[in-house]
C-alpha cells in the first residue's frame, strides 16, 4: 500500500470537506460527508483492528472540526467495522483488492452497491448520534437519504474521473 | 483456559470493536454533559484559524450589508451611550465586541465561534448579544476563542419575560427553524396576543434586564391545557450573524455564588 498516496487523498479531501462541504446550507437537511471516501477506498491490507483505528483517528479529526465530540469517531469505527464483510459478500476475488478499492478493482455494480451501502450506513448514525432522540427521526432519515445520496455521486463520480 | 484464549483470538476484532465504540459513547456523553474541552473543539487555536480564513473569504461578499449593520449599530450605541448617563443606578456591566467566525444554523445543536477569548477577559457563562437581541451564552473557552450556545441550540433555555405586564417564562427553540422559538411556562389565564414583545427577565446575571428577544408570532392554548404553546420569532437573525458584544457582568461570579449557596 502505498501510504503517501493515501495521506494526500486524505487532506486533499478534508480540505474539501472542511472548506466546501460544510459550508454548504441547502434547506438544512444536507450536510454531505465526503471525507470517508479515504476510508472507503483504503485497500483492504491491514488488520481488522488496525483498520477501526484508522476509522477513529479519521472520525476525532472530523469531530473536532463540526464541534461534535464522538459522533463522527463512533460512526467512521462502525463503517470500518463492516467495511471488510461488505467486501467480502460483494467480491469471491478478494487478491485483487490488495491495491486499492476502486471502480477498476471492483467494477461498476459491486462499487456502486458498496458505496452507497456504507455512506448510508454512516450517514445515518452520524445524524442519529447528532439528533439523539427518535422525536426527529422523520427528518433524520430525510437528512441521511439527502446527504448520503450526495456524498455517494461524489464519491463514485471521484472514482470515475480517476479511472484508469 | 486455552479455549477461552482461542474465544478471545477469535473474536478480537469484534472487541476491538466494542472497545473503540465505547470510547466514542464516552466521548461523545462526556462531551454534552461537562464543559467542552477547548482542546477538541472550534476554540482550539489551529482549528478556529481555519474558519477565520473561511469567514475572511466570505467578508467580501457581505460587505455592502455589513456597512449598513456597523451604521445602524452605531446607532443603537450612540442611544445607549445618552441612556447610561441618565441612570445612575446602571449594573457594571462591560460590553466587548466581537466577529463572528464560525456557526451552524441547520442543526439540531447549533455553535457559533468568536474570535475572543481567555485573554480578553471571556469567562463561561456571560451572555453574547448583537444589536437586534440576545445570541446565546458563552459556553467553552480558549485563549483567543471562544464557542457559543446559542438561542437556537436545543440545549439552551432563557428565562424572560413579557414588557406589558412582566410575567415571566422560559425559551427554548424546538430544533426546526432558526427564526422562531418557543416560550414555555406562561400559564393559560395570562392573556397573549400576536406581537407581544419579550424580552430578557434579568433575573441571572446573565443578561441585564430589558435586552429584546422576540415577538409572539402565535400562541396555541389546547382544551384542558394548563400552559400555552408560544411561537417567539427571534429577533436575532442567526442566518447572517457577523459580530456580536459580550456581555461583561463585573458582578456575575459574587451573583451567582450567592445563588448556589442557597441549595
Amino acid at each position: 500500500m502505498d501510504w503517501t498516496k493515501q495521506i494526500g487523498r486524505y487532506i486533499l479531501v478534508m480540505l474539501l470537506q472542511v472548506f466546501l462541504f460544510n459550508q454548504l446550507q441547502l434547506w438544512g437537511a444536507c450536510h454531505p460527508y465526503i471525507y470517508i471516501l479515504c476510508l472507503l477506498m483504503m485497500p483492504i491490507t491491514l488488520p481488522h483492528s488496525a483498520d477501526m483505528i484508522i476509522g477513529a483517528v479519521v472520525g476525532l479529526i472530523m469531530d473536532i472540526f463540526c464541534n461534535s465530540l464522538g459522533v463522527h469517531t463512533a460512526s467512521c469505527i462502525l463503517l470500518m467495522f463492516i467495511r471488510p464483510y461488505l467486501i467480502g459478500g460483494l467480491v469471491s476475488d478478494k487478491d485483487r483488492l490488495n491495491e486499492q478499492i476502486s471502480l477498476r478493482t471492483l467494477g461498476m455494480e459491486a462499487m456502486v452497491k458498496y458505496v452507497i451501502i456504507l455512506v448510508l450506513i454512516h450517514h445515518l448514525m452520524v445524524f442519529l448520534l447528532a439528533a439523539w432522540s427518535w422525536h426527529h427521526i422523520g427528518f433524520v432519515l430525510l437528512e441521511t437519504l439527502v446527504s448520503g445520496l450526495i456524498t455517494s455521486f461524489v464519491i463514485i463520480g471521484y472514482n470515475a474521473l480517476s479511472y484508469k | 483456559m486455552q479455549n477461552l484464549l482461542k474465544i478471545l483470538l477469535r473474536y478480537s476484532n469484534f472487541l476491538v470493536f466494542i472497545i473503540l465504540e465505547v470510547a466514542a459513547f464516552l466521548l461523545f456523553s462526556f462531551n454534552n454533559a461537562y464543559p467542552r474541552s477547548s482542546i477538541l473543539s472550534t476554540a482550539n487555536n489551529v482549528i478556529a484559524w481555519q474558519n477565520e480564513q473561511i469567514s475572511e473569504i466570505k467578508a467580501y461578499f457581505h460587505l455592502r450589508s455589513e456597512n449598513e449593520q456597523l451604521a445602524r449599530e452605531n446607532a443603537e450605541l450612540r442611544n445607549q451611550i445618552c441612556s447610561m448617563n441618565s441612570d445612575q443606578h446602571a449594573a457594571p456591566i462591560h460590553y466587548t465586541s466581537a466577529k463572528v467566525i464560525q456557526m451552524t444554523t441547520d442543526e439540531m445543536h447549533n455553535y457559533l465561534t468568536i474570535n475572543r477569548g481567555k485573554k480578553d477577559g471571556i469567562v463561561r457563562g456571560q451572555g453574547v448579544r448583537n444589536e437586534e437581541g440576545v445570541v446565546g451564552i458563552v459556553r467553552t473557552v480558549g485563549r483567543n476563542y471562544s464557542v457559543v450556545l446559542p438561542l437556537i441550540n436545543t440545549n439552551t433555555n432563557l428565562s424572560c419575560r413579557f414588557t406589558k405586564n412582566d410575567y415571566i417564562g422560559t425559551l427554548q427553540w424546538d430544533g426546526k427553524d432558526s427564526r422562531f422559538a418557543l416560550l414555555e411556562d406562561v400559564a393559560a389565564h395570562m392573556v397573549v396576543n400576536p406581537g407581544d414583545t419579550i424580552v430578557t427577565s434579568g433575573l441571572s446575571p446573565v443578561f441585564p434586564e430589558g435586552i429584546p428577544v422576540g415577538i409572539v408570532e402565535n400562541s396555541v392554548l389546547k382544551e384542558g391545557d394548563s400552559y400555552h404553546t408560544i411561537r417567539v420569532r427571534l429577533n436575532t437573525n442567526f442566518k447572517r450573524l457577523k459580530y456580536v458584544e459580550i456581555v461583561q457582568n463585573a458582578h456575575q461570579t459574587e451573583l451567582e455564588e450567592l445563588q448556589d449557596g442557597l441549595d
